[in-house]
């Protein structure tokens, strides 16, 4: 119901590229999520976020990311399932300053956790299951969890379908349910990482030949750090 | 005999043949009925729910190779031993007394074997049922009958009884024929002579007091055992805020449903709420204390089918009991002894007479004769199995719903066939996204 991508650049030559290296990566998923769209970057300054309703290409065109600079990007179209289709609605979720999360598929007990959150305080602003468990990962976080291990509280947590990218300007990190239906790959170079739904949304990437591809394991953690 | 309808003869529903039996019944005799079982009035009950199954927007889990957990963790909030359960399908309590020795050791059996709890009840612990539960929760009740530390510390966990769904303030009753020498000797009584339990404890009333009592049990099974509070279901969002409150570990809630060996008819049918509406106002009590699934909540009070427990769960019970569907596992109103039934003015699907000792089946007796027909072991297996097909079924509609885990289901897994059963279980009526009485 959606698709997801992920850039972490590790050769800091690359960072005038981002964008251009992002934008196809994101087109390429427009067929899984032809509702809404939205972005993360991550530059020297922190984090930028654009999410808008419409196709991918109309959206990186009007507010330019193919000329963006930066180190991380994160992007997400979204085929809605529970929730509306509205720029709110889109991901990724940011429920932290630096924090982002893009999610393919369905929670099955998001409203219990919802529930949870909302006692203690955190409530969330739309009613998309994504948003719980990025401000699930937010409290871990906050708490004092590095993302690796609040990515590992959401296993325990977290019952239904998911493949999450989460990035937070320093680390980068992938996870995918004990069924692990919803498709995610990961290739990686000297020069960088980029996951994504499909692999063809990697297609283009210099180097992507040589590259070491890996399809992400159930209930495995993948993280890099910069 | 004619066939009324056929005759063109009404039938009063006010007036309807059970009511003028009983009007009968008691001009003939001057005293009010007593009866075993739990409400037989339709109330709105789980069969008014349904789940909402997964298709597009969420995803099913495949049966029998996706795991579907079902294990409970139960009192961990102080004790020290909190029992951990295979299925969150536990036995109710019910007393030997009311029921036979053979009887509480099949249910021992039957629990034992599937890896859950069985409760002792009014009139204290035997040796028989000990014996066969791995997993024994001890009922400190009222009447204190056959109460004693020894015992307490024997169990795995203390469950303090301030009421029961079918009689919600009422005590319990045995009457005289179901006293046997045995049964006299656990409760310090005298045998053959009708006996009521109190109605509340001797030495503690409401929540400041019970805060005692429950600190005196914690330290005299060395803050060990999870203590229960059971109530019966009527003003159920405060006495589970209040059994929190005083410490209860686990808080058990008991709808008008529930079952009984020996009440007053009208007690029965005319106190307490339905279950459905009793598990929306404990978990909203547990909710605003921020211990919904710490302090776990234990339902029971019409549990018959895995739907039932399902459906019980996603409303945000952690555990339900079973007694009457229990019973009826172990042979209780079955076909086979319609003979038996006649003979004492019943019929196999209607037999509640459990006060009288007569059970044909022998489960609710202590005559040993037919007592002697249940065989704890084979009843035992029949309990098992009935167990069995609940946690099969309820993993069944759970993994429709995408639950990895019982306890993963949620209110918004629900929807209500009724008006009536929307407003109470506090889910949308289906179809609809509304909620009567929400708002208000």
């Amino acid at each position: 119901m959606c698709g997801i991508v992920g850039l972490h650049l590790k050769n800091p030559a690359l960072e005038p590229e981002l964008g251009r290296l992002f934008v196809p990566m994101l087109e390429a998923m427009t067929s899984r999520g032809p509702d809404s769209a939205g972005l993360a970057t991550y530059d020297a300054e922190g984090m930028h976020v654009i999410k808008d309703v419409g196709l991918p290409r109309d959206i990186c065109a009007a507010h330019d990311i193919a000329a963006r600079s930066g180190h991380q990007a994160v992007g997400h179209t979204r085929m809605a399932t529970e929730s509306a289709v509205t720029s709110d609605h889109a991901h990724p979720f940011t429920p932290l300053a630096d924090l982002a999360l893009v999610h393919n598929g369905s929670f099955s007990n998001h409203a219990s956790i919802r529930r949870t959150l909302a006692r203690q305080g955190i409530a969330c602003t739309t009613d998309n299951d994504s948003e719980v468990a990025a401000r699930f990962i937010a409290r871990e976080l906050t708490e004092g969890a590095d993302l690796e291990d609040a990515m590992r509280s959401v296993l325990k947590e977290f019952d239904g379908f998911f493949t999450l990218l989460v990035t937070s300007g320093t680390q980068f990190a992938v996870l995918r349910d004990s069924f692990a239906c919803k498709p995610a790959v990961i290739a990686e170079t000297a020069d960088y990482v980029a996951m994504a739904s499909e692999y063809h949304a990697l297609a283009e990437l210099p180097g992507i030949g040589d590259a070491r591809i890996v399809e992400p394991e159930p209930e495995r953690v993948y993280a890099w750090s910069r | 005999m004619i066939d009324p309808a056929q005759a063109g003869l009404r039938e009063s529903a006010t007036f309807d043949r059970a009511t003028i039996a009983a009007i009968q019944r008691a001009a003939e005799t001057g005293v009010y009925d007593i009866r075993g079982w739990g409400a037989k009035r339709a109330v709105p009950h789980f069969d008014d729910l349904l789940l909402l199954g997964a298709s597009m927007s969420r995803y099913p889990l495949e049966g029998y190779r996706e795991r579907c957990d079902t294990d409970v963790v139960l009192g961990d909030r102080h004790a020290g031993n909190p029992l951990h359960l295979d299925i969150p399908i536990t036995i109710a309590g019910m007393s030997f007394g009311a029921l036979s020795a053979q009887a509480k050791e099949a249910l021992g059996r039957g629990a034992t074997e599937v890896g859950t709890s069985t409760t002792t009840g009014d009139g204290g612990m035997t040796p028989e049922e000990r014996g066969q539960s791995k997993h024994l929760v001890y009922q400190y009740l009222p009447s204190r009958y056959g109460m004693n530390p020894d015992d307490l510390r024997a169990a795995d966990a203390i469950e303090v009884v301030l009421g029961q769904g079918a009689k919600p303030g009422g005590g319990g009753m045995l009457l005289g024929q179901k006293i046997s020498e045995r049964v006299a000797g656990m409760r310090t009584l005298p045998a053959g002579i009708d006996q009521r339990s109190a109605c509340r404890h001797p030495d503690w009333t409401g929540p400041d007091d019970l805060t005692i009592k429950i600190l005196e049990l914690r330290e005299i099974t060395d803050w060990q055992k999870p203590i229960y509070v059971k109530v019966g279901a009527t003003r159920t969002y405060y006495d589970v805020k209040l059994a929190v409150a005083a410490g209860a570990d686990v808080v058990v809630v008991d709808g008008m449903q529930g079952g009984t060996a020996a009440t007053q008819e009208v007690f029965i049918e005319h106190v307490g709420i339905p279950t459905l509406a009793a598990i929306p106002q404990a978990v909203q009590a547990l909710d605003e204390l921020g211990l919904h699934r710490k302090v776990q909540l234990i339902v029971s009070g019409g549990i018959r089918t895995g739907a039932d427990v399902a459906k019980a769960m996603a409303l945000g019970a952690d555990a339900v009991a079973i007694g009457t569907a229990a019973l009826i596992a172990l042979g209780d109103n079955h076909p086979r002894y319609a003979d038996e039934y006649a003979a004492i003015g019943s019929a196999p699907g209607f037999y509640d007479d459990f006060q009288d000792g007569r059970d044909p089946a022998g489960i609710t007796t202590q005559d040993p004769e037919l007592a002697a027909r249940l065989d704890p072991v084979e009843g035992g297996r029949r309990v098992a199995n009935y167990l069995r097909v609940l946690t099969l079924e309820a993993q069944t509609l759970a993994r429709a719903c995408g639950k990895a885990h019982l306890r993963n289901l949620e209110p918004e897994d629900l929807v209500a066939l009724t008006i009536e059963a929307a407003a109470m279980a506090r889910v949308p009526l289906a179809g609809t996204s509304w909620i009567p009485g929400q708002g208000f």
